[in-house]
C-alpha cells in the first residue's frame, strides 16, 4: 500500500490545520466538511489551499472512508491508500 | 528523472565496477505521463550499450531493459527473477566470455572514454525518426546499423585502448598488438594516424610509441 | 445545527478515544498486550483486533483508540494498556466532548454504506461462511487484510479455487429491502477483483453471474475486455441465486439459468456478492439536522442544473451522497463544492488561514557531509523480513554516517519530530530515510528537513519496503543484505546532494476557458464568481455547444431555457470576456503565466492567464450504418429529441419506432461506450409514450446502461410497454427500406435471444444511438497546450481517480465531454470541479517551482545543440555570450527529466539533484570492495 498521490498532501495539510486550529483557540472557521472519505478530504484540501479554514468532521477513528478499505483501484491497480 | 536519463556511462560504469548484470526499468512505451517519451531514449541507449558490450566481447544478455507501469510490481518482480536467473547462468562477468577481470575493466574503461563521441554520433547517425517500438527494433537490429556502428566504433575503441596502454608505459607496435589481441598492421595504421593527429609520438631510440 | 449561510452554528459531540492523541506514538505496544479479541471492523470483521488498536496501519491520525469491548470500560477490570504505554497516552477519564463550531458554509460528504445482504435471507450472507461481500473480498485481497493478502476462506482457511461473483446484489431490484437503482460501480469493481484474483492465483477459476455489463465509464470497456480475455474467467449472463451450502466442504451451490442451457446449479469454493451502494446509514439524521431534502432513495435531493447544491443555501453535497458514484466523481464534486463555497465566501478568503512558517535554513554547503540514517520498521511491513537492528548497526559503519536509528513508523508525526530534533542535536546535514518508495512520502520528509532548518534536497529515501521486504518475504537473510546494500547506495548518493532553491513564480490571476458549452460556461462563471477574470474562447459563432441540440434530460430539465439563462449570465458578467469564432494560434508560458494567442472574428489577440481550462466538448458520430443519410425515416437520437421538441407529427404519429443502440462505438474503431445513449433512448421513448401511448417502441441494445437513478426510468419505460431486445455485435440488426401496402417503412431484422428466432420489426421511424466521438480539434488543442490523450482520443487526466480534472501538464485543467461522454448534470459537476481546482492555483499569489532542474556549465558548452533537441518542453535556448552561443535553461519550463544530461557530449548540462557525481557514486556503492576483491578480481 501507499503509492498514491493523496496521502502526502493529506498528512501535510492536516498537520497544518491541526496547528492552525490550536493557534486560533476559538471554534470559528469558514467551512465544515462532514465526512472524511475521499470526497471530504478532497474538499477540505481544496478549500484550505484556496484560503479557507476548514473543520473536517469524521465519525470514525480515522479519515479515509470506504476507499481506504479498497485493495486497489481501477484501472492501474494503484493501491487506494 | 526519466529512464532516458540513464546514461551509457552509468551502464558501463556498473559493468566496469564488476557487476554481472544491469537492469533498467522504465515507464511503458507510449504511455509517458508527460510529453517527452524519454523512455525511447532509454531503449536506444540499451541497444547502443548492448552493441558496445558485444564489441568488447561481453555477452549483451547481461544488460536488460523492461518497460512497465508503476502498478506493475508483479511484472517487475517477474522480470527481475528472470533476469537474475539469466545472469546467474552467464556466471561472473568475463568468465563465460573468457576474459579476466582486469581485461574486462580495461576494455570497458576504453569504451567509456568514447561516450562523448558516441553521443555526437548518436545524434547524427543513430537516431530513429519514428518513436515506435517496431521502428526502434528494426533500426537497431538491422545489419546496416550493425555495420555502421562497427565502422565508427571499432577503430575508435582500438585507439582508445592503445592510448590507455601508452598512458601506463611506452610500447612498440608489436607489443601493443599482442596485448590488445589486434592485428599488427591495424595497430601500425592506428599509430600512424594518431601520430599525424599529434596524439602520440614515436621514439626512434627505444622504438616505442609514447603519448604526445 | 442552526443558522444560515455565512453563519452556521454546529454542535459536535466527539466520542472519547481514551487515548491522548498528542502522546500516542502509534507504537501498538498496548495492542500487543490487550487481552480482548474483538472483530476488526476495518477488516470487515473477518479477522480479530484488540479492544485497543489503531484503526488501520496508515490511519490518520495514526494513534490508537479504545472501543466498547474494553474490559476496563465494561467491567472496570484490566488496566494493562495503561501499564505498558511508555508515553502515558492512555486516559480512561476522557468523556464525550461537546464543541460548538461556527462556520460560513457546510459540505456534506457523508458517502455511502455498502448494501448489507444479511437483511435478506436469500443471499445466504452470514448464514454461509463462504459467502462474502465484495467489500469483504477487497479486504481479503489486501496485503493489510485479514490474511495479509492471501485470499482464504474463513471456514477452513483454505484457498478458494473456484470463485463466483453475483452481480446486482441489492441493486436493480424492486423487492423490499433492495434498491431499485443501479449502483453503477459494481460491474467494474468486480472486473478489477477478478483481474487481481488472477494476479494472485493464476489457477483461480472465476465465474461472474451478471445482468447487463455496465462498462459506461472512461476506459471501462477495455477493462472489461481485459478481464473477459483472462483464461479461467467466465462471464455468464444470468440471474443467479445462492441455493445452499454443502455441509462438509462448506462449498456454496449457485443456481442460475441461461437461454441455451436452462436452469443449472454449480458448486463454488467461495461466492462474492457484488453489493451495491446504499445512502449513508445516518441519512435521516443528516437530513433532519441539516434541514436538507432527500430523494426517494435516501440520497440528497438536488437539481440537475447544480447537483452540488442542496435545497438549503450554504449547504452543499459532494461525493456519493449525491447518488451512487465512483471515486473520480467523488473527487471532482468535492472540488466543485469548494468552488461554490468560494463564490459565496470569497469576502472572507485568507482571513483565518495561516501560512506555515519554517525555521531559517542553515548553510551547510561548506561542511563535510554528516549523514543521519533512519531505518523504518513500517510496523511489521519491513521489520518482519529485514533485520532492522542489524541494518542500523551496519549503517553506522558507512562513510559520513554520524548517526543511525530505527523507527517504528518514520512517517508518524512523532517520528518526524524526532528526526527534526535529532538533526539539530547531532548536527546532521544530510538525512537518509530507509523506508518505503519516495513516491508517497518524500514530500513529508522534505518537510521534516525544512523543520530542522535544512535544505529539503538534502534528503534521500532508500526504498527497503516495496523493493525489498515486500518482495523477499521468504528470504530474510538475503533481504537484510539487500536492505544494507540499498541503504549504502543511498548514503553514497546523499554525500553528493546539493542544496537547491525552489523559487516562487508569480501567478497571473486570470483564467482561459476554451469551449463555450455548458461545461466551459459553468466553469467560467464559477471562476469569475470568485473575482477572477475569465477569457472564454468559443470556436463557433454562438455559445452553447452540443447542448444547443438537446432539449430535455431524463430528470426533466428544460435544457434550452437553462442554456439561454446560462448564456445571459456569461454575457452579463463583467469579468468574463467572450471571444467568438476563435481559434487558438499559439500557447506559450507555463503554470501561472501563460500567453495564448487567438484569432477571433478576424483579429489576432493575446491573452495573459495563469490557468487554462480545456472544455472543448465532443462531436456526434455521423452513422454510415442503417440507411442513415439515405432514408428520411432514419434519425439519430439527438435528431429525434430535436424533432420531438419541435412537435414533428410524422414522428409523434408513428405506429412503430425502432431504436438501435451502440452505433459507431463499442467496436474496433471506437472501443468505448458513449455512456449517454441508453439514457437518451429511454428518455425519448418515455416522451414518445407520453405523447402517443399506443406507439410500438423497440429498443435494440447490447447492454442497457442506465446506471444510477436512470434505472428507474428504464423500468418505467419497460412498464409502459417499450420492448427491449438484446442483440450481439456478431449478429447485429439489419435495416432495409421496404414499401408494403403503400406504407413506406424500415424493416429491421434482429435475432431475439429469448425466443431464439428472427424478428422482423416494421418501423415508421428508425433512431440510432450515434456515438459521442472526440472533438475534431482535440489533437490540435492537445498539441497547443502540451497535454496528452487517452487511447480513445479523449483528454487524458493526470490521474484517473485522484486528479480527474487536471492534466499532467501543470496549470491546465479539463472538464465536460472532452474528457469523456457524459450527461449534462455530470458535466456541470465536473465543470465546478475544474473551477475548484483552478481556484487552488489562482487564489495564490505565487507557485513554487522545483529545484531539480537542469543547469549549464557555460565553459563546457560547445554549442552543439544536443540538449535543445532533446528537450520537449522548449526549456533550453541558445543565447549570445562573449564566447559565442551557449545553451541556457529556463528553470520554469524544465521538468527535470534529465534527457539533455544524457545527450550532452561534454557533460556541460547537468540535472540538479540527479547529477552524474551523485548517481555514479550510488552506482559504485552498489558493489562493495569486499565483493569486488573476492569475486571479481580473482
Amino acid at each position: 500500500m501507499g503509492n498514491d498521490v493523496l496521502p502526502k498532501e493529506v498528512i501535510q495539510q492536516f498537520s497544518d490545520n491541526l496547528i492552525s486550529k490550536k493557534r486560533e483557540g476559538k471554534n470559528f472557521g469558514d467551512v465544515m466538511v462532514v465526512g472524511g472519505g475521499v470526497s471530504g478530504i478532497q474538499a477540505s484540501l481544496d478549500l484550505a489551499t484556496a484560503g479557507f479554514k476548514v473543520y473536517l468532521v469524521e465519525k470514525g477513528p480515522s479519515i479515509g472512508g470506504h476507499m481506504a478499505q479498497l485493495d486497489k483501484t481501477f484501472p492501474t491497480n494503484d493501491c487506494s491508500m | 528523472m526519466c529512464s532516458g536519463r540513464v546514461d551509457l556511462e552509468f551502464i558501463l560504469r556498473a559493468f566496469s565496477n564488476g557487476q554481472d548484470g544491469v537492469f533498467i526499468g522504465g515507464c511503458k512505451l507510449d504511455e509517458c505521463n508527460y510529453v517527452t517519451h524519454g523512455n525511447y531514449d532509454a531503449l536506444a541507449n540499451t541497444y547502443l550499450a548492448k552493441r558496445i558490450l558485444a564489441h568488447i566481447g561481453l555477452d549483451p544478455g547481461r544488460l536488460r531493459t523492461e518497460f512497465m507501469s508503476g502498478a506493475d510490481g508483479n511484472l517487475l518482480a517477474d522480470y527481475t527473477d528472470d533476469f537474475s536467473k539469466q545472469v546467474k547462468k552467464l556466471g561472473p562477468l568475463g568468465k563465460t566470455e573468457g576474459m579476466d577481470g582486469k581485461q574486462v575493466k580495461f576494455r570497458l574503461d576504453a569504451a567509456r572514454k568514447l561516450i562523448p563521441y558516441l553521443r555526437l554520433v548518436e545524434r547524427e547517425r543513430l537516431r530513429v525518426p519514428v518513436k515506435t517500438k517496431q521502428a526502434y527494433t528494426q533500426f537497431f537490429e538491422s545489419e546496416e546499423i550493425h555495420r555502421l556502428f562497427d565502422a565508427i566504433f571499432g577503430d575508435r575503441l582500438a585507439i582508445s585502448q592503445i592510448m590507455m596502454l601508452l598512458g601506463e608505459t611506452p610500447l612498440p607496435t608489436s607489443e601493443i598488438a599482442q596485448q590488445l589481441g589486434l592485428n599488427p598492421s591495424a595497430v601500425s595504421r592506428h599509430m600512424m594516424a594518431s601520430s599525424r593527429h599529434g596524439l602520440v609520438r614515436y621514439d626512434t631510440a627505444s622504438k616505442c610509441y609514447t603519448l604526445a | 445545527m442552526e443558522g444560515t449561510l455565512g453563519d452556521f452554528r454546529v454542535s459536535l459531540k466527539t466520542r472519547p478515544r481514551y487515548i491522548i492523541e498528542d502522546k500516542c506514538t502509534g507504537c501498538t505496544t498496548c495492542v500487543t498486550y490487550c487481552p480482548v479479541q474483538y472483530p476488526d471492523a476495518f477488516n470487515q470483521e473477518i479477522s480479530d483486533n484488540k479492544a485497543v488498536h489503531v484503526f488501520f496501519s496508515q490511519a490518520i491520525p495514526l494513534v490508537a483508540y479504545i472501543d466498547d469491548s474494553c474490559l476496563k470500560l465494561k467491567e472496570n477490570k484490566c488496566d494493562i494498556c495503561s501499564g505498558v504505554c511508555q508515553t502515558g497516552a492512555i486516559d480512561f477519564r476522557q468523556t464525550v466532548q461537546k464543541t460548538d463550531i461556527n462556520v460560513g458554509a457546510i459540505i456534506l460528504s457523508s458517502g455511502i454504506t455498502p448494501f448489507d445482504p444479511s437483511v435478506k435471507d436469500e443471499y445466504g450472507y452470514k448464514r454461509m461462511k463462504n459467502v462474502v461481500t465484495s467489500m469483504d473480498y477487497e479486504r481479503l485481497l489486501s496485503s493489510t487484510g485479514p490474511f495479509e493478502g492471501q485470499v482464504l476462506r474463513s471456514s477452513d482457511k483454505a484457498r478458494p479455487k473456484k470463485i463466483a461473483w453475483i452481480q446486482c446484489v441489492g441493486s436493480r431490484r424492486v423487492t423490499p429491502g433492495d434498491n431499485s437503482y443501479c449502483s453503477g460501480v459494481c460491474c467494474t469493481y468486480t472486473q478489477k477483483q477478478v483481474i487481481l484474483t488472477k494476479h494472485h492465483y493464476e489457477d483461480a477459476e472465476c465465474t461472474i453471474f451478471h445482468n447487463d455489463i455496465r462498462s459506461f465509464g472512461k476506459d471501462f470497456e477495455r477493462y472489461f475486455q481485459r478481464a473477459e480475455a483472462l483464461p479461467g474467467v467466465e462471464f455468464i449472463r444470468s440471474y443467479a441465486s445462492v441455493e445452499r451450502e454443502i455441509p462438509d466442504s462448506g462449498n456454496v451451490v449457485v443456481r442460475y439459468a441461461t437461454t441455451d442451457a436452462g436452469v443449472k446449479s454449480q458448486e463454488f469454493d467461495m461466492v462474492v456478492l457484488s453489493v451495491g451502494l446504499n445512502p449513508p446509514k445516518a441519512y435521516k439524521e443528516i437530513s433532519q439536522i441539516f434541514g436538507i431534502a432527500l430523494n426517494s432513495h435516501g440520497f440528497c435531493q438536488t437539481e440537475s442544473t447544480n447537483p452540488i447544491q442542496t435545497n438549503r443555501p450554504g449547504i452543499f453535497v459532494s461525493g456519493a451522497f449525491q447518488g451512487p458514484t465512483d471515486i473520480p466523481e467523488s473527487v471532482f464534486t468535492a472540488s466543485g463544492a469548494s468552488s461554490q463555497i468560494g463564490e459565496l465566501l470569497d469576502y472572507r478568503r485568507g482571513k483565518l488561514a495561516r501560512e506555515r512558517i519554517y525555521p531559517m535554513e542553515r548553510d551547510v554547503s561548506g561542511e563535510v557531509p554528516r549523514i543521519g540514517v533512519f531505518v523504518c520498521h513500517c510496523g511489521a511491513n519491513i521489520s518482519s523480513v529485514v533485520n532492522v537492528p542489524s541494518t542500523v548497526d551496519y549503517v553506522r559503519t558507512l562513510p559520513n554516517v554520524v548517526y543511525a536509528k530505527e523507527q517504528i513508523f518514520s512517517c508518524a508525526t512523532n517520528s518526524a519530530k524526532e528526526i527534526t530534533d535529532l538533526a539539530k542535536q547531532k548536527g546532521l546535514n544530510r538525512v537518509v530515510i530507509a523506508a518505503c518508495s519516495p513516491r508517497t512520502l518524500e514530500p513529508l520528509f522534505r518537510d521534516t528537513l525544512r523543520e530542522a532548518g535544512l535544505n529539503q534536497y538534502y534528503l534521500d529515501m532508500a526504498n527497503i519496503r516495496e523493493q525489498c521486504s515486500w518482495v523477499h518475504a521468504k528470504q530474510k537473510d538475503e533481504a537484510t543484505q539487500k536492505a544494507k546494500d540499498i541503504v549504502r547506495m543511498s548514503v553514497a548518493r546523499a554525500s553528493f546532494l546539493e542544496p537547491l532553491l525552489e523559487f516562487d513564480l508569480p501567478v497571473n490571476k486570470a483564467a482561459l476557458v476554451v469551449g463555450g458549452g455548458i461545461a466551459g460556461m459553468t466553469c467560467a462563471l464559477s471562476i469569475a464568481g470568485q473575482g477572477h477574470e475569465v477569457h472564454l474562447v468559443e470556436k463557433a459563432k454562438d455559445l452553447g455547444g452540443m447542448a444547443r441540440r438537446i432539449h430535455s434530460t431524463l430528470e426533466g430539465l428544460d435544457v434550452q431555457t437553462y442554456l439561454d439563462n446560462l448564456i445571459q449570465q456569461v454575457y452579463r458578467n463583467p469579468l468574463i470576456h467572450v471571444s467568438h469564432e476563435a481559434a487558438i494560434k499559439r500557447v506559450e508560458g507555463y503554470l501561472g503565466n501563460f500567453t495564448t494567442t487567438i484569432e477571433t472574428e478576424g483579429r489576432v489577440k493575446q491573452i495573459q492567464h495563469g490557468a487554462s481550462v480545456l472544455a472543448i466538448g465532443a462531436d456526434v458520430y455521423t452513422p454510415t450504418e442503417y440507411l442513415y443519410g439515405e432514408n428520411e425515416r432514419v434519425f439519430t437520437h439527438i435528431d429525434l429529441g430535436q424533432q420531438l421538441a419541435l412537435g414533428n407529427q410524422t414522428i409523434l404519429g408513428a405506429e412503430s419506432l425502432v431504436m438501435i443502440q451502440c452505433v459507431g462505438c463499442r467496436n474496433e474503431d471506437n472501443n468505448y461506450c458513449s455512456r449517454v445513449c441508453c439514457g437518451h433512448a429511454v428518455k425519448n421513448s418515455l416522451k414518445l409514450k407520453e405523447k402517443n401511448p399506443d406507439m410500438r417502441i423497440y429498443i435494440l441494445f447490447r447492454d442497457m446502461r442506465t446506471y444510477g437513478f436512470r434505472e428507474d426510468a428504464y423500468r418505467q419505460a419497460a412498464e409502459l410497454g417499450v420492448q427491449f431486445i438484446r442483440y450481439t455485435p456478431e449478429d447485429p440488426p439489419v435495416a432495409q427500406a421496404v414499401t408494403e401496402g403503400g406504407r413506406e417503412m424500415i424493416r429491421v431484422v434482429v435475432a431475439d435471444p429469448i425466443l431464439g428466432q428472427r424478428l422482423e420489426l416494421d418501423a415508421d421511424i428508425l433512431s440510432l444511438a450515434a456515438a459521442v466521438i472526440p472533438s475534431a480539434s482535440v489533437h490540435e488543442i492537445a498539441a497547443h497546450f502540451k497535454v496528452t490523450l487517452s487511447p480513445d482520443n479523449f483528454f487524458k487526466e493526470a490521474h484517473v481517480k485522484l486528479k480527474p480534472v487536471e492534466f499532467a501538464t501543470d496549470g491546465v485543467f479539463l472538464c465536460g465531454t472532452a474528457h469523456y461522454p457524459k450527461h449534462i448534470p455530470e458535466s456541470i459537476n465536473q465543470a465546478y470541479g475544474a473551477a475548484g481546482r483552478v481556484l487552488t492555483l489562482l487564489s495564490r499569489d505565487t507557485v513554487v517551482a522545483s529545484g531539480s532542474v537542469a543547469r549549464v556549465t557555460e565553459n563546457d558548452c560547445v554549442s552543439c545543440g544536443a540538449c535543445i533537441t532533446a528537450c520537449t518542453y522548449d526549456a533550453i535556448e541558445f543565447y549570445d555570450t562573449p564566447k559565442g552561443k551557449k545553451a541556457r535553461v529556463n528553470p520554469i519550463l524544465c521538468k527535470g527529466d534529465g534527457l539533455c544530461n544524457a545527450k550532452c557530449p561534454t557533460n556541460a548540462i547537468i540535472l540538479k539533484h540527479f547529477t552524474d557525481d551523485a548517481l555514479l557514486h550510488q552506482i559504485d556503492a552498489a558493489i562493495t570492495k569486499e565483493v569486488r576483491t573476492n569475486e571479481y578480481r580473482s
